[in-house]
């Protein structure tokens, strides 16, 4: 009976990971297959594979400079984020540091988690557009960076709120500067969290398609999922080049997720996102 | 001491405000321009947007619900440690990691007509007849995304919720365990009352999400058929840019409408939500 029920609900699970792996994987072997294999039948398998299609991806299709387009604009957002992410929540997260109009303030983050970014975007658009910002890698940085602050914000909150003060008086006792307690000690103890926020952030900005639409206009500065988007564009659909495409695009987070997966989870378990 | 904890927080309020405070600055003057005008069209005659308020609000309550059922069973299974469950709960997160736009076309040849993996399983065990152009129906259009956004994101939902579920101390289950309790009994009365504040979280958290809906309509159907799949926000763009009214101001008074809403009935989800708890407890 036991044994019966195991198998039952395996068999569930193991439909729903067909589901939910099935579109990815039909992707991955339509990368490898030529257009015109891929018209002949859609359900075919590789044989023999194409590599030499990810060689054309990166050569005539230009997904060289949006490769790095991606890769410079996330990190460089997730470096502004995290740090002024980190520093901001330790101030609102620290009994110590109870300024006036903190919590009113803390508010006012917590509901521009809540802004539609159509709202800014107009704005954005504009104030960009002034400053030449439009098309520029730094341009999208400041605002991947400032879009994602509320909510790292919010998560690192609640995780500095929970380090014991009896930690921060211990080390003031022993002579160290505001500056050194956050560094050297709280820093180190809420790893876990930053991390976490760490690989969220990447996922988002790495994926981010709403701001760049309308932000990035130019083709050479265009980031992966645009590029995506662009290929479908297209009169004639390349079905086997956009599968290369979409491929390129997400493989590079799929290995950082599969390895990072357990420091993630750690990280939430420790308390990241009970808010 | 006071002087060393201004200057500690001074620079980190001033990074933090200047990052924040620039996105809106623009803002501000823009709408002084604009008046009352728009705002009494937008809600009185404009019948577009009345749809597009229908269609989010929809999309918004039906996928935080089914995300967060779907996630929670599969959490309590991954819980429990059954064979495999490393491997589940990777394979599960990755819908998550993909861009809209990797998702929207993966699905636009899910859905196609005639070679989608949809259709071909329908007409494979029988059912041809109930093969359609899922994203040009209009009637198809709307659930068909949300079967898109429930795909995506219930892997995320699954591991938040697990981290919550490892966070109720073991004690409590094995003591329930040693009472006689059965399986059903420990997930209903021990470990969803417990999580419930995460379950709150994350609800409010995707009934938001799905209110700034935008890419995966962009990239799937753009509104279409016949505005079944318009969002707000979808619309706000398309009057921005692709009208080409030139007018700015009136896509904004609708953004603005919009978050006036969208907050409303954040707080408002977030009372019921909360005091359903106090009464439970």
């Amino acid at each position: 009976m036991r044994g019966f029920r195991l198998g039952l609900v395996l068999t569930l699970l193991l439909l729903y990971t067909a589901w939910a792996v099935g579109p990815y994987l039909w992707t991955a072997v339509m990368s490898l297959r030529t257009t015109e294999e891929i018209l002949r039948n859609h359900y075919g398998l590789p044989l023999p594979p194409h590599w030499e299609k990810f060689v054309e991806a990166w050569t005539r299709f230009g997904f060289d400079a949006y490769l790095r387009n991606s890769v410079v604009v996330t990190l460089g957002s997730i470096v502004i984020v995290t740090i002024t992410g980190a520093m901001a929540a330790y101030a609102f997260g620290r009994p110590r540091y109870a300024f006036r109009g903190r919590e009113p303030l803390f508010v006012l983050i917590f509901l521009s988690i809540m802004f539609p970014p159509q709202i800014m975007l107009l704005a954005l658009f504009q104030l960009l557009a002034k400053y030449g910002l439009i098309n520029s890698r730094l341009g999208l940085i400041l605002v991947y960076a400032a879009a994602e602050l509320p909510f790292t914000v919010y998560l690192l909150r609640a995780f500095f709120a929970q380090i014991p003060v009896e930690i921060e008086d211990a080390a003031r006792v022993d002579g160290c500067s505001h500056w050194t307690v956050f560094w050297r000690i709280m820093t180190p103890i809420a790893w876990p969290a930053i991390t976490t926020t760490i690989i969220l952030n990447f996922i988002l900005f790495w994926n981010e398609f709403t701001y760049a639409v309308v932000l990035i206009t130019e083709q050479k500065s265009r980031t992966l999922p645009l590029a995506v988007m662009f290929l479908l564009g297209e009169t004639f659909v390349d079905v086997g080049m956009l599968a290369t495409g979409m491929m390129i695009s997400t493989l590079p987070v799929i290995v950082l997720y599969v390895f990072l997966s357990e420091w993630f989870v750690k990280g939430m378990t420790m308390g990241a996102m009970k808010g | 001491m006071a002087l060393y904890g201004a200057f500690f927080l001074y620079p980190v309020l001033m990074t933090f405000y200047n990052s924040f405070h620039t996105l809106r600055a623009d803002f501000g003057f823009k709408t002084e321009f604009v008046g009352f005008a728009n705002f009494a069209e937008i809600l009185g005659e404009d019948v577009i947007f009345h749809r597009a308020v229908l269609n989010t609000l929809t999309w918004g309550v039906a996928a935080a619900l089914l995300e967060i059922l779907l996630g929670l069973a599969l959490a309590v299974f991954l819980y429990f440690r059954v064979p495999l469950h490393r491997f589940f709960r990777v394979l599960w997160f990755t819908p998550v990691l993909m861009s809209y736009p990797v998702v929207g076309i993966i699905w636009l040849w899910y859905f196609n007509y005639d070679w989608g993996a949809i259709n071909s399983l329908l007409r494979l065990v029988g059912l041809g007849a109930m093969a359609q152009s899922w994203l040009s129906t209009p009637a198809t259009a709307l659930p068909s995304l949300i079967v898109v956004t429930t795909w995506m994101w219930t892997g995320f939902n699954m591991v938040v919720l697990l981290a919550a579920l490892h966070a109720i101390p073991q004690e409590y289950v094995d003591g329930a365990r040693v009472d006689g309790a059965g399986f059903r009994q420990v997930v209903l009365s021990i470990l969803v009352p417990l999580a419930r504040p995460t379950i709150v979280n994350l609800m409010i958290l995707s009934f938001i999400g799905k209110m700034k809906q935008f890419a995966l309509v962009w990239v799937m159907t753009r509104g279409g058929p016949l505005w079944a799949t318009e969002t707000v926000a979808t619309y706000v763009v398309k009057r921005a840019f692709h009208w080409r009214t030139f007018d700015l101001g009136y896509p904004s008074a609708i953004a603005v409408i919009w978050f006036v809403i969208v907050l409303a009935l954040s707080l408002l989800l977030t009372r019921m939500l909360q005091r359903r708890e106090l009464i439970q407890y």
